[in-house]
């Protein structure tokens, strides 16, 4: 069983894949580079601070790492498509996002300080962008990745524009 | 030294509109007297030394007191040079030494001003005040007024905070004592004592575990200082050496010194903790809460009313046996909450249930347990490092360490059961609580109007278990309190139930 709630109205834009593979495949090479190189000092550096079955096989590492690794470069970028939704109805921000773990935000509109719209270097590259809502606190704060361009600046704006129109200023 | 309720009134504010212009202010000049003898223990060294040099001739004696009379002189430069005023809606901290800098705070910034006096001070009745503006971090856009006299203090905090409020168009609403829209009539100061500390109850402090290692950093500052000084005494840096090495090789010593430190833990640990709560007491002014505390330096500071949202009551291990607990204020926009927004030092936890009760607002439900599931997890989180660890030693065939993890996952099973024991989350239709923890447990109580939202977390092993964590996030304190690993229909049920608008339109359908 499942939490209680329903999905958000909007998946994010198509394209959200392409970035969240581009992301995972970056970080793939970052560890797999960095386990490497540590395994190359140990097998190197002659100490043996280690017991010898492992300084022995050392090499083993990154490989392991990188044959685990793999999978997830498809699988996280997919699985993010099927999780990640948002929605704005009823003046709520209500948005899910996550993979392995699982992640449900609710904003009222009338408790949003600021609303941005971003774009990260991949993001301009495939046209989307990311919408960050601030409000005085950061557990209810957040921000919905992977929109497309035209979409986020609309929601941006629709926000932006009724937040102002209910300011509520209890905190 | 506390004001009693024979306070004078408050002098009448300058009128609020801003058009007339207020003559700035200068701090008293009795602060001439303060800042050199503050200086003197940074000018002890380099007087005694050209005295020292000098053989005492004349000469010697005319450039020490040339050194005196020039801090003196840059005393009274600054003191000349600094003037302070409440201008509009705006304080104003001006000093014009070779440039000119104006450092100005907008009232409407201003979230609590805190008034100390410490000994010296005291003597002369100034005090030193501080603006908080709630800037996040840095101290830079705080306000210091360091030695205005205390009937000017109390003027000044009642001006910043008054018109703090109505600057910002907050409504007086339940603030009884009227926040006055800025005319001239001056509301006289209306002061309840809620409680007074009685000493006592300073007994509690060392179960709270604070300045335990007061001993210990009281005997390295004083190494420190005869390592410093040793140089300028005239023995030289040997002797300290030397003393090390006789110790070093007179193990008995040391070890007895150890045991003397360790012994003088909670009693030195206890008279620091007294000494920085004596006499403790809550209070109400205008629309403030005053929490005053301190023996040698007398420390009061003042949280709005308007902008306490709720409170937290945090109790350890040793507390929880004597029925004792700490209470702070949940503030928006006070930094470092936890020493700034203390109401209480450690007391009965019935009494401080009331107290916050009294000066903040009951919370009146119950807390709800969470489910077994809960309880499975919060156990084999406690175990688990121990089990790894004892495995991991086994294999390389480190037997000692590896028993002495295994010890550590049995009591792992002790704290997994308490730390279930203390979750729960609750809601009495005007605030919302949540608790948590063991070592330190806490639980925290929030009005209702302070959520700004909620965020609710669920890694997978949680969804294997049917649990999930509900973040109510509040813009104050910590920013988010959570409900740890409620059922899933609870969890959601609970946000539903504090704010239903927010919730009901996303459930499932039933």
């Amino acid at each position: 069983m499942t939490a209680p709630l329903r999905d958000p109205a909007h998946r994010v834009s198509r394209r959200a894949i392409t970035l969240w593979a581009l992301e995972a495949l970056i970080g793939f090479v970052l560890l797999v580079g960095l386990s490497s190189l540590a395994a190359s000092w140990i097998a190197g550096s002659g100490r043996r601070f280690l017991p010898d079955w492992l300084t022995d096989h050392v090499w083993w590492v990154p490989v392991a790492l990188a044959v685990v690794e793999v999978p997830f470069i498809v699988i996280e970028p997919l699985w993010r498509y099927a999780v990640h939704r948002w929605e704005l109805s009823e003046d709520v921000v209500y948005a899910r996002s996550g993979w392995f773990s699982r992640k449900w935000v609710f904003v009222p509109v009338s408790r949003i300080q600021t609303v941005d719209k971003e774009q990260g270097w991949f993001e301009r590259m495939l046209g989307l962008a990311t919408v960050e809502i601030r409000t005085a606190s950061h557990a209810g704060s957040s921000s919905i990745e992977g929109l497309d361009v035209a979409v986020a600046a609309r929601l941006a704006e629709d926000l932006a524009h009724r937040a102002h129109q209910l300011r509520d200023d209890a905190t | 030294m506390t004001d009693g309720p024979g306070h004078p009134p408050v002098p009448h504010p300058p009128p609020g509109d801003g058009a007339l212009w207020v003559p700035p202010a200068r701090l008293s000049p009795l602060v001439l007297l303060i800042d050199p003898v503050r200086m003197l223990p940074s000018l002890f060294l380099p007087l005694a030394g050209v005295l020292f040099v000098g053989g005492f001739s004349p000469s010697s004696f005319i450039w020490a007191l040339l050194a005196v009379v020039g801090s003196v002189g840059y005393a009274a430069v600054r003191w000349a040079t600094f003037t302070y005023r409440v201008a509009g809606d705006r304080l104003e901290l001006t000093r014009s030494l070779v440039s000119r800098s104006v450092k100005t705070i907008p009232l409407d910034r201003v979230r609590g001003v805190d008034v100390t006096t410490p000994p010296l001070h005291r003597l002369f009745g100034l005090a030193v005040v501080r603006v908080d503006t709630g800037a996040s971090g840095s101290g830079k856009q705080e306000g210091e007024l360091d030695g205005v006299p205390l009937p000017e203090a109390e003027r000044l905090r009642e001006i910043l905070l008054r018109r703090s409020r109505t600057v910002r168009g907050d409504e007086p609403g339940a603030v009884a004592a009227g926040a006055a829209p800025a005319g001239p009539s001056a509301v006289p100061v209306r002061e309840r004592v809620y409680v007074r500390v009685p000493w006592y109850w300073l007994l509690y402090g060392p179960l709270s575990g604070a300045f335990l290692f007061a001993p210990f950093v009281l005997a390295g500052g004083a190494v420190g200082l005869v390592f410093q000084w040793g140089n300028e005494l005239g023995f030289g840096d040997d002797l300290p050496i030397a003393v090390g090495e006789w110790l070093w090789q007179r193990p008995i010593v040391l070890v007895l010194i150890a045991v003397m430190l360790v012994l003088a833990m909670p009693v030195a640990g206890g008279v620091m903790y007294a000494v920085f709560n004596w006499n403790f007491t809550l209070l109400r002014r205008d629309s403030s809460l005053v929490a005053e505390r301190g023996l040698v330096t007398r420390r009061s500071v003042a949280l709005e009313h308007a902008r306490i949202r709720g409170y937290e009551i945090a109790d350890g291990l040793l507390e929880r046996r004597a029925h004792v607990v700490r209470l702070w204020a949940i503030v928006t926009g006070l930094g470092d909450s936890r020493t700034r927004g203390q109401l209480l030092p450690v007391t009965p936890r019935k009494f401080a249930t009331k107290v916050a009760a009294d000066a903040i607002g009951p919370f009146e439900a119950g807390l709800r347990p969470h489910p077994a599931a809960a309880r499975r997890r919060r156990v084999f989180r406690a175990v688990a490092p121990g089990v790894v660890l004892a495995a991991v030693a086994f294999a390389f065939g480190w037997v000692w360490a590896g028993l002495v993890a295994l010890a550590a996952a049995a009591l792992g099973v002790a704290l997994g059961l308490d730390r279930y024991r203390s979750l729960g989350h609750g809601y009495d239709g005007a605030r919302l609580s949540v608790r948590s923890g063991s070592l330190p447990r806490s639980q925290a109580v929030v009005e209702r109007r302070a959520v700004v939202g909620w965020t609710v977390r669920q890694t997978w092993f949680q969804r294997r278990a049917s649990v999930l964590t509900v973040v109510a996030g509040v813009g104050a304190g910590s920013g988010g309190y959570p409900a740890i690993d409620t059922g899933e229909e609870q969890g959601l049920r609970f946000a539903a139930e504090v704010t239903p608008e927010w919730i009901t339109p996303f459930l499932k359908p039933e």
